[in-house]
């Protein structure tokens, strides 16, 4: 199992809760065009952008290609830098893993740093549940941790929310005075006291990784923040979950991804902190953790390699597919139900958490308009496998339903019988207003409008000379 | 689990070869191509990697680009001919507000931290103590890059990564023969060899930002809420000063 849908939701009631809602609505739609507007600016002082961007998704199939030789060269420089490695081919053996070390060192407070992966493996209950005081240091991530939700963006998670509700909600969860103000520098603030000690205090430090290097076995963390750089300087123990996939092979590739991920996501020509991890705190150092575990995660990757959907293994993690998509705009994150939203999202939850039963219908949350990959920096031809996934979901689709395409298409691949069917179509005028309230028919007609048929064909129209 | 060398055995978890049999059985096909949109030629092995170009990058002039980068990502960067200016350390001692300095372990950050000292504020190297009581962290840099604004710093040579991160203020001092015009110039350079980086390499523009609340750009989330790089350029070249616009 993987992560989890929002249980007892239906795709359909979340995104008709989340189009109800105005504020949710205003909130997404500032915060993409932000981000979108920024990206354009970001690439456009790269020389020939899309050429690199067809460069990265060239690196990123090479690395695909070759993955398993990579993660060995990885593993046994993180090794030799005196790193632990955990292989864990599912999210259960990550959880348990991660789990023991954090029990071993008897620690009790983990201070975490933003990262997606361990939002797919549900790590953070886990953790809990053994004891363990879990803290989400991104701000971001704090914010939606004290409300209790999941991520409504993968790199701004919050970003459904407004000043005033951050406001209420620190009041309310974390003994914020009633008179904070709620300029974004005053609640930035806050929250920089309040985390301040929880990174002092931290024992173990969990991130995810942006890049892994396989050349020297090297995690790079991308932050704004800071927030990953505390982590991995602070507590005694690192512990960075990393998907197969986000190998380089070498620095070369890594400059490539690196000119590409920050104007993609923010359009910042850099991050703020790039921050390149290899092992543990060196000799002659006052700070850095004595103990790097780097846990490589499978969890439904490798089943993707070298098919249909394998160059989906290639998404850096950016977020520009959801600045730019028509639906994301509209709903926002939760309404895709899982922890990836947006077309990667719509993407990634039917082939990542393909057990749960609603998650096919994810694909659909899609206008395969395309804006997807033109923003994407490594090319991912995002909307071509939404419509194969939607083709695959029509494969298992119930037998009225075949039947009736079949019947459809049967009827109109012939002109004898297709003019037959919209001669009887003129005749059933009257019947069209019944379509929607049909037991049949009712599901499919909903929030869509059955045209009526013209009284007269324009076949017989022309025929009569106009 | 594979033969290792003494000891890192015990560091392996779980089952290598298992965890990468199905990697491998997946690859041993025919790759899927995307009919639709074809993906570019796989690059042969060898086959360089396209390198990024920066049009805001002046390559004869790469002091003022640096500087015009460090304002744009929000630090201020002051470009002087020999040492850190008296009068921004003059005013940085009077933002302290009574509260320490740290620097790092390089004799770049000791000499500014002894400058510091003789205007009155408490001066120590670096222990997370201390500098998460800090008013001003003093740094140097291994690298800096002119096309992006970023100073690298170097864990090994700081002796640690705290000085530069947990005081309100970083002060970091660039020699302008570290000054390079993009970052593949330090990212394509670092040797594979396992000891060549670092425990921490950290590429740092501007000061701490977050943009979690509506977007809107707010400095010093956990870091740093100010950044100061000052260049200097050994070459009589006259004193400036860009800040964020």
């Amino acid at each position: 199992m993987t992560g989890h849908l929002l249980p007892g939701t239906t795709l359909r009631q979340r995104t008709a809760d989340a189009v109800a809602n105005d504020r949710l609505r205003t909130n997404v739609a500032r915060a993409v065009d932000r981000f979108a507007t920024h990206r354009v600016e970001g690439l456009g002082e790269l020389d020939d952008a899309d050429g690199l961007r067809r460069a990265a998704r060239a690196a990123k199939q090479q690395v695909l290609a070759d993955l398993p030789a990579l993660l060995e060269r990885f593993a046994d420089n993180v090794l030799a830098r005196g790193g632990y490695v955990c292989w864990a081919p599912n999210a259960e053996d990550a959880r348990r893993y991660i789990v023991d070390v954090v029990a071993r060192d008897g620690a009790t407070r983990v201070a975490k740093s933003k990262s997606m992966a361990t939002e797919e493996i549900d790590l953070n209950p886990a953790l809990e549940a053994a004891g363990a005081e879990v803290t989400e240091t991104d701000l971001g991530e704090w914010i939606i941790q004290l409300a209790g939700e999941t991520p409504s963006h993968i790199i701004a998670p919050a970003l459904h929310r407004d000043r005033h509700q951050i406001k209420d909600l620190f009041v309310d969860t974390v003994a914020a005075p009633l008179d904070l103000g709620t300029e974004p520098t005053e609640l930035v603030s806050f929250a920089r006291r309040r985390l301040r000690e929880v990174f002092l205090a931290a024992e173990v430090g969990i991130t995810g990784a942006n890049i892994a290097v396989a050349e020297t076995g090297s995690i790079v963390l991308v932050t704004n923040e800071g927030n990953g750089r505390l982590v991995t300087a602070l507590p005694r123990v690192h512990i960075a979950v990393l998907g197969m996939e986000r190998l380089a092979a070498d620095w070369a590739q890594a400059d490539l991804l690196l000119a590409l991920l920050a104007r993609s996501a923010t359009g910042q020509r850099l991050s703020s902190y790039t921050n390149v991890v290899t092992g543990t705190r060196g000799e002659g150092e006052v700070d850095g953790p004595d103990e790097l575990h780097v846990v490589i995660l499978d969890n439904g990757r490798s089943e993707l390699l070298a098919g249909e959907y394998h160059e989906m293994l290639g998404c850096i993690r950016c977020g520009a597919c959801l600045n730019v998509c028509p639906v994301y705009r509209q709903t926002g994150g939760h309404a895709y139900g899982w922890v990836y939203p947006g077309p990667m999202g719509a993407v990634l939850t039917p082939l990542l958490a393909a057990d749960q039963p609603e998650a096919a219908e994810v694909a659909g949350a899609s206008t395969l308009c395309g804006a997807c990959m033109d923003a994407c920096p490594v090319q991912i031809p995002l909307q071509d496998l939404l419509l194969s996934l939607r083709r695959r979901k029509a494969e298992h689709a119930g037998r009225t339903e075949r039947a009736a395409w079949k019947a459809w298409s049967t009827a109109w691949s012939d002109p004898r019988r297709y003019r037959a069917t919209t001669k009887a179509a003129t005749w059933t005028r009257w019947a069209t207003s019944l379509a929607g309230r049909l037991p049949v028919g009712r599901n499919w007609a909903h929030g869509r409008t059955l045209p009526r048929p013209a009284g007269e064909r324009f076949r017989d129209r022309w025929k009569a000379g106009l | 689990m594979r033969e290792q060398g003494a000891g890192l055995g015990d560091r392996e978890h779980g089952d290598r070869a298992g965890f990468l049999a199905p990697a491998r059985a997946r690859l041993a096909g025919d790759i899927f191509t995307n009919p639709v949109h074809v993906p570019p030629p796989m690059p042969a092995p060898g086959e360089p990697v396209p390198l990024p170009g920066y049009r805001n990058l002046d390559p004869d002039d790469l002091v003022a680009t640096f500087a015009a980068a460090v304002a744009h990502a929000e630090g201020t960067c002051h470009v002087v001919d020999r040492e850190v200016p008296d009068d921004l350390l003059d005013r940085l001692v009077a933002e302290l507000n009574g509260r320490p300095v740290v620097t790092s372990a390089e004799d770049v950050a000791r000499a500014v931290g002894a400058r510091l000292a003789e205007r009155g504020a408490t001066v120590a190297e670096a222990t997370t103590e201390r500098a998460a009581a800090a008013g001003l962290g003093v740094t140097g840099a291994a690298a800096a890059i002119a096309a992006t604004g970023t100073v690298v710093l170097d864990s090994r040579a700081a002796g640690g990564r705290t000085a530069s991160l947990l005081p309100a203020v970083h002060l970091c001092v660039v020699a302008v023969n570290t000054l390079v015009p993009t970052p593949a110039d330090v990212l394509r350079r670092i040797s594979s060899r396992s000891d060549a980086l670092p425990p921490s390499l950290v590429f740092v523009t501007g000061p701490s930002r977050t943009g979690d609340i509506e977007q809107l750009l707010t400095l010093g989330a956990h870091g740093p809420t100010a950044l100061h790089v000052v260049v200097v350029t050994d070459a009589g070249r006259a004193s400036s000063t860009v800040a964020p616009a």
